[in-house]
């Protein structure tokens, strides 16, 4: 029981990450490390762009954030130009959209 | 939901929802004099200030009675405390610059920045200055300017952390939001959501859905905050909370078979299935990143992704160098079930005495070189005879927050299935009685019923 269980699991398992990475070739993920040049909040505050610095290749890439969570720190503060971001994004029509968008920090 | 529960619950949410929405009497007077800092508030509100220096938020330390292998007359938190979820204290990384990297680049680090004191005045300092340095509007202001809240350094060449103290701030204010409690604890063990793995977001807490905030559930007196006994939360105002209290009884289920469970099982164990953040950290190599710092190299997951590890606790904790964690037994008379995030770190040990050693960031972080921090922090806590080396130290994190909504808490299958989340071996029943509670006559009746009516 157990045993077909775990096959059962496996396959489950396996489907699930082919389906994950199909999909996320379909809509390519990126991450990058960069320093927030500009923030730009839209009219209705329900969107921003931000420019980030690559701290690698120091090209200038714009991320579409649209999560209440991150538009809010915008808005208070708690995220400003200046600040080093750790972003994840997806490339979709043309656009940036960010996937995760957080402060770095050490310990 | 029962209707006595559902009033409650309706009334917690009113409440604050009502609270938020009324306007600070204090309002024009601040407006019309401006804010000078906690005096202002005083002038009002007197008290309120030297009152708050005698608090964990000031101290970072309390006496601590339910851990094992301390000096119960000295004091303890995160001021002097050393474990692997952060390898440090606020007495070793005192805020500071670090030296610069490679890249020339430096910047300010040191765990005091949780702190709402502006370092001059830091953890545990008192006195009439140190009363005047609180950051009131932290906890208090709807319109707290976060960018105005950085470490600096001063004309004399102190580094100071300063503060929104703006008009503007001052005259919006009332209870703390969700939002004002989570600019520290939010991102508490090196970035958001790493060390407890909970999100207070609308979407993944019952409660939050429900309007109801830190402070409703944390009901604050004279800037005493409850808290629980979680095996990694030692410092304390005094004052202890569970589930069970003004808004939950001890049968807060229509069902009784839910409700039997309550004198073996705690209610986070059925109702917080999931957590995540960290579970794994290396603080004898950090890894560098694409802006030429280094970091201690972290495994983590997302808010929902980590399962818990269940064990008997009876709200006493085990602290050795080599684990800090849950005491207690399926017999003991006083342990229930409860649900932990296990973490492990490695750091470096003393071979002289066993102990963990703590680390001062400031050269890892710029260079890399951990013994470095080791030698740093060694010479700030006077530790002359030491000899580093690596090991792992497990650690028990309660799991206390993100309370699912109620179609995911564990029900009976979750448990009671062959494959269940529990191990009854592991948690001391006999094979016989392991045989009884994987036995679906169990809950067979009750679950197709359930399934019946769902059709
Ligand atoms: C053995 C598992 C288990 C334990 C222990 C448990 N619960 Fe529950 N609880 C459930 C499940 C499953 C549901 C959803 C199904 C239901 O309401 O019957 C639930 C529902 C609830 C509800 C919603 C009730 C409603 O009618 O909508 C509340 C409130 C609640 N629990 C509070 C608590 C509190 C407080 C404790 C601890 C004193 C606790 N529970 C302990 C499993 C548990
Ligand atoms: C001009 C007088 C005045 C000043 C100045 C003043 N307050 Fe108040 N405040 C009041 C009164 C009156 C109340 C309502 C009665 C009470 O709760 O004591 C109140 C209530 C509060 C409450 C409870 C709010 C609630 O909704 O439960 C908080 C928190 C508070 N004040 C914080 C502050 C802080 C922080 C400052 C300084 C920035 C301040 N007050 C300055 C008069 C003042
Ligand atoms: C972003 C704010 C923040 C920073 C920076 C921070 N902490 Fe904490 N720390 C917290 C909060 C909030 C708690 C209590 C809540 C919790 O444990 O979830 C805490 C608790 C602790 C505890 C447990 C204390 C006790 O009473 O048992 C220790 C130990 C600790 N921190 C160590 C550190 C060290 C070492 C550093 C610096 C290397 C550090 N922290 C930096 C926010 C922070
Ligand atoms: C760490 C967060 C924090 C800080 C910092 C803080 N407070 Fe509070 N304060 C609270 C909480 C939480 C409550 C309880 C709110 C509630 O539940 O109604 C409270 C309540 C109050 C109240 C109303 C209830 C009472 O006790 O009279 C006043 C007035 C107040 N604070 C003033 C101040 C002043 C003045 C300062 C700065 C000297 C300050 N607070 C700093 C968290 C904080
Ligand atoms: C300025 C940063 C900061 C803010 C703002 C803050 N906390 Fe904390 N809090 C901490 C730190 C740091 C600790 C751990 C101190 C220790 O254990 O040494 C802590 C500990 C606690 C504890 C456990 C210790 C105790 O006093 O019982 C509770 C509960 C708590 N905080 C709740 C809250 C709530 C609720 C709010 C919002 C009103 C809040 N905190 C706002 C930094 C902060
Ligand atoms: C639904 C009620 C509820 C809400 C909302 C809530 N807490 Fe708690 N919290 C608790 C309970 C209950 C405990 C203690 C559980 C135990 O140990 O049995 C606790 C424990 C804690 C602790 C001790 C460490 C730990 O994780 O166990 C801290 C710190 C804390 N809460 C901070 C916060 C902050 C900050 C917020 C808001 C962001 C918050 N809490 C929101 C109920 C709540
Ligand atoms: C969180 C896991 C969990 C869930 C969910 C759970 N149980 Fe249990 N159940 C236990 C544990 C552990 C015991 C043993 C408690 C003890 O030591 O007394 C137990 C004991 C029992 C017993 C007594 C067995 C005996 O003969 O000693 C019955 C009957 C039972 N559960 C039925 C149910 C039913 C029906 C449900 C769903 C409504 C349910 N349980 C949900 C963990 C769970």
């Amino acid at each position: 029981m157990k045993k077909i269980l775990s096959v059962v699991v496996m396959v489950a398992l396996m489907l699930v990450s082919v389906l994950t990475f199909s999909r996320q070739a379909q809509a390519e993920e990126l991450k990058m490390v960069g320093t927030i040049s500009k923030i730009e909040l839209s009219a209705d505050k329900k969107s921003a762009t931000a420019i980030l610095k690559d701290s690698k290749s120091g090209e200038e890439v714009t991320i579409l954030v649209s999560d209440e969570l991150t538009l809010d720190k915008f808005m208070d503060k708690r995220i400003v130009e200046g600040d080093e971001i750790r972003c994840k994004f997806e490339k979709m029509d043309g656009k940036n959209s960010s996937k995760m968008f957080k402060k770095t920090a050490g310990c | 939901m029962s209707g006595k529960i559902t009033v409650i619950m309706l009334g917690c949410a009113l409440l604050a929802a009502t609270v938020q929405a009324k306007e600070h009497p204090g309002k024009e007077q601040i407006l019309k004099e401006g804010y000078q800092g906690p005096k202002t508030c005083e002038t009002c509100h007197p008290g309120k200030a030297r009152e708050f220096l005698g608090t964990v938020h000031w101290k970072h330390a309390s006496k601590v009675d339910h851990v094992d292998n301390i000096d119960p007359n000295e004091e303890y938190g995160m001021k002097n405390r050393i474990y692997t979820m952060c390898n440090g204290s606020d007495i070793v990384n005192n805020l500071k610059e670090v030296p610069p990297n490679a890249l020339g680049k430096t910047k300010f680090t040191g765990c005091n920045t949780c702190h709402p004191g502006d370092h001059s005045s830091d953890v545990g300092s008192t006195g009439p200055q140190a009363e005047q340095a609180i950051d009131c509007l932290i906890c208090h202001s709807f319109k707290y300017d976060f960018s105005k809240r950085k470490a600096v350094k001063s004309e004399d060449g102190k580094v100071v952390m300063t503060q929104d103290r703006s008009t503007e701030a001052a005259a919006n204010i009332g209870r703390p939001t969700i939002k004002n409690c989570m600019a520290c604890h939010e991102a508490a063990g090196g970035g958001a959501m790493i060390k407890r793995g909970f999100s207070m977001a609308q979407k993944d807490e019952v409660h939050v859905t429900k309007g109801i905030i830190c402070v409703d559930c944390h009901q604050v007196k004279n800037h005493r905050f409850p808290t629980g006994r979680d095996p990694n939360n030692w410092a304390n105002d005094g004052i202890y909370m569970t589930c069970v209290g003004e808004c939950h009884s001890v049968t807060p289920h229509k069902d009784a078979d839910y409700n039997r469970h309550i004198a073996k099982i705690a209610c986070q164990t059925c109702h917080i299935p999931k957590t995540g953040g960290a579970f794994s950290k290396d603080f004898t190599k950090w890894e560098k990143q694409s802006n030429g710092f280094y970091e201690p190299s972290t495994l983590k997951r997302e808010v929902n992704e980590t399962a818990p590890v269940y064990a008997w606790y009876n709200l006493t904790v085990s602290n050795t160098p080599h684990f800090i964690g849950p005491k207690g037994s399926r017999t003991d008379g006083k342990s229930k079930i409860y649900p932990f995030k296990i973490f492990q770190g490695k750091a470096y040990f003393n071979k002289k005495d066993g102990k963990l050693l703590s680390m001062d960031f400031a050269s890892p972080i710029a260079t890399g070189d951990t013994l470095a921090g080791v030698a740093s922090a060694a010479r700030i806590l006077g530790i002359k005879e030491y000899e580093p080396v690596p090991g792992w130290q497990t650690i028990y994190f309660g799991s206390n927050h993100q309370v699912a909504p109620k179609n995911k808490a564990l029900s009976c299958a979750n448990c009671h299935a062959l494959n269940g989340v529990l191990n009854f071996k592991e948690l001391g029943y006999s094979p016989k009685e392991v045989e009884k509670l994987t036995n679906p006559e169990l809950y067979f009746e009750k679950l197709l019923k359930l399934q019946q009516e769902n059709e």
